[in-house]
């Protein structure tokens, strides 16, 4: 299913005028691009139509607040999600595709928590 | 006096229901081709034969595989190709990113709404009509296969998924729907007109058992030279389950007035 997963984020961006219906389109996002994010959870929102994680990301001595959009809770589930695998407080690494218009704000692709613990696509 | 007033308007208020008929009950003709008694609505004594139907139990989510969906598109005609070259120009000088007309809290109605692979679908049987609930916006579609047939077009009041009539062919549920709003979406950017007519057959997939194939035809003579095909998977999770799509509870995509969507 992660593989599934996998295949219609790829389809999404190879193919964005084909059949696919998501909540929104994908081109808001720059798919061809993968930024890293270091930072503390301020928020993980479990709900569809998108889970959220809101992070709050040291940059030379101030603080950026970045949303990172998922995919749906029941997808996520298939890549080995829970509610309860972010908490407010955690500190994080994230893989993003970042916003084409240069908010801070992107599509998650990976997490590593402090502890080690991984999901996603890290390759 | 003003306690007389608000008196007064509170009968008002508790009269207002009975005046205006809220809480009637109609009592519906039955429907077209059907004469009293033989409706879902009268599923008594029925509940038995639905065990003969295939087993598509499960929740079911929308897979891509190379070569499948999006194999080709459809060739638009007239007034509907000049919109959508329109559209792709637009979304062309826009930097690639697609505007929006609705809300993405409003779903894509048909044929869109069968083509959705981040939520998944679920399949009800039950006398004279299958019921496929859609994670996505909640949405719920209505195939009724008790030997009703259509009304005439011009009066059914179009919505987003259309009115569907179904029948078995063996396994092979097969689906017609007509009716759609033609202010929906054929595929992005592609409009449909009224005369759309979607044909589904739907069945497992001989091979695997745990995949689901929807064989779709797209026909509308005003906005299409030729109908178009498509084949959408699906793939089996045995004990899952949809999860709740309140988008208004978590709308982070708002769409402004350029018709761009936001990113909060």
């Amino acid at each position: 299913m992660k593989h599934a997963l996998r295949l219609v984020l790829a389809a999404a961006l190879l193919a964005p005028a084909a059949t696919a219906f998501a909540h929104h389109s994908y081109a808001m996002f720059d798919m061809s691009k993968s930024v890293p994010l270091e930072g503390t959870v301020v928020k993980f929102k479990w709900q569809n139509p998108h889970a959220f994680i809101e992070i709050d990301v040291p940059v030379k001595g101030q603080t950026e607040r970045w949303a990172i959009e998922m995919t749906s809770p029941n997808n996520l589930t298939n890549e080995g999600w829970k509610r309860t695998t972010l908490k407010t407080g955690d500190k994080i690494t994230l893989k993003i595709h970042p916003l084409r218009n240069g908010s801070k704000g992107g599509s998650y692709v990976a997490v590593r928590k402090a502890d080690g613990f991984m999901l996603g696509d890290w390759k | 006096m003003k306690r007389l007033a608000l008196t007064a308007s509170l009968a008002l208020l508790l009269a207002a229901p009975a005046a205006a008929q809220l809480g009637g009950v109609t009592a519906s003709p039955p429907p077209d081709g059907l004469q009293e008694g033989q409706s879902a609505g009268y599923p008594k004594g029925r509940y038995g034969a639905l065990d003969a139907l295939p087993d598509w139990g499960g929740i079911w989510f929308g897979q891509f595989r190379a070569g499948d969906a999006g194999a080709g598109t459809p060739k638009l005609k007239g007034d509907f190709k000049a919109r959508h070259e329109a559209y792709r120009a637009d979304v062309k000088a826009n930097d690639g990113v697609v505007k929006r007309s609705k809300s993405n809290c409003s779903p894509p109605g048909m044929p869109g709404i069968m083509q959705t692979f981040q939520y998944p679908f679920e399949f009800i049987f039950s006398p004279g009509r299958v019921t496929i609930n859609q994670e996505a916006w909640m949405q719920t579609r209505t195939i009724w296969t008790d030997g009703r047939t259509h009304p005439p077009l011009e009066e059914i009041d179009p919505t987003f998924m259309g009115h569907s009539i179904g029948h078995w062919e063996g396994d092979t549920l097969v689906v017609d729907t007509i009716g759609v709003n033609d202010t929906l979406d054929l595929q992005r950017g592609m409009g449909h007109s009224p005369a759309l007519r979607i044909t589904e057959r739907i069945h497992l997939d001989p091979a695997d058992p745990n995949v689901l194939l929807n064989e779709m035809v797209l026909d509308d003579p005003e906005a299409l030279e030729e109908p178009f095909k498509l084949t959408v998977r699906y793939g089996r999770d045995r004990n899952g389950m949809l999860i709740e799509f309140q988008c208004s509870e978590n709308d982070r995509n708002q769409i402004d007035e350029h018709g761009n969507t936001i990113f909060d």
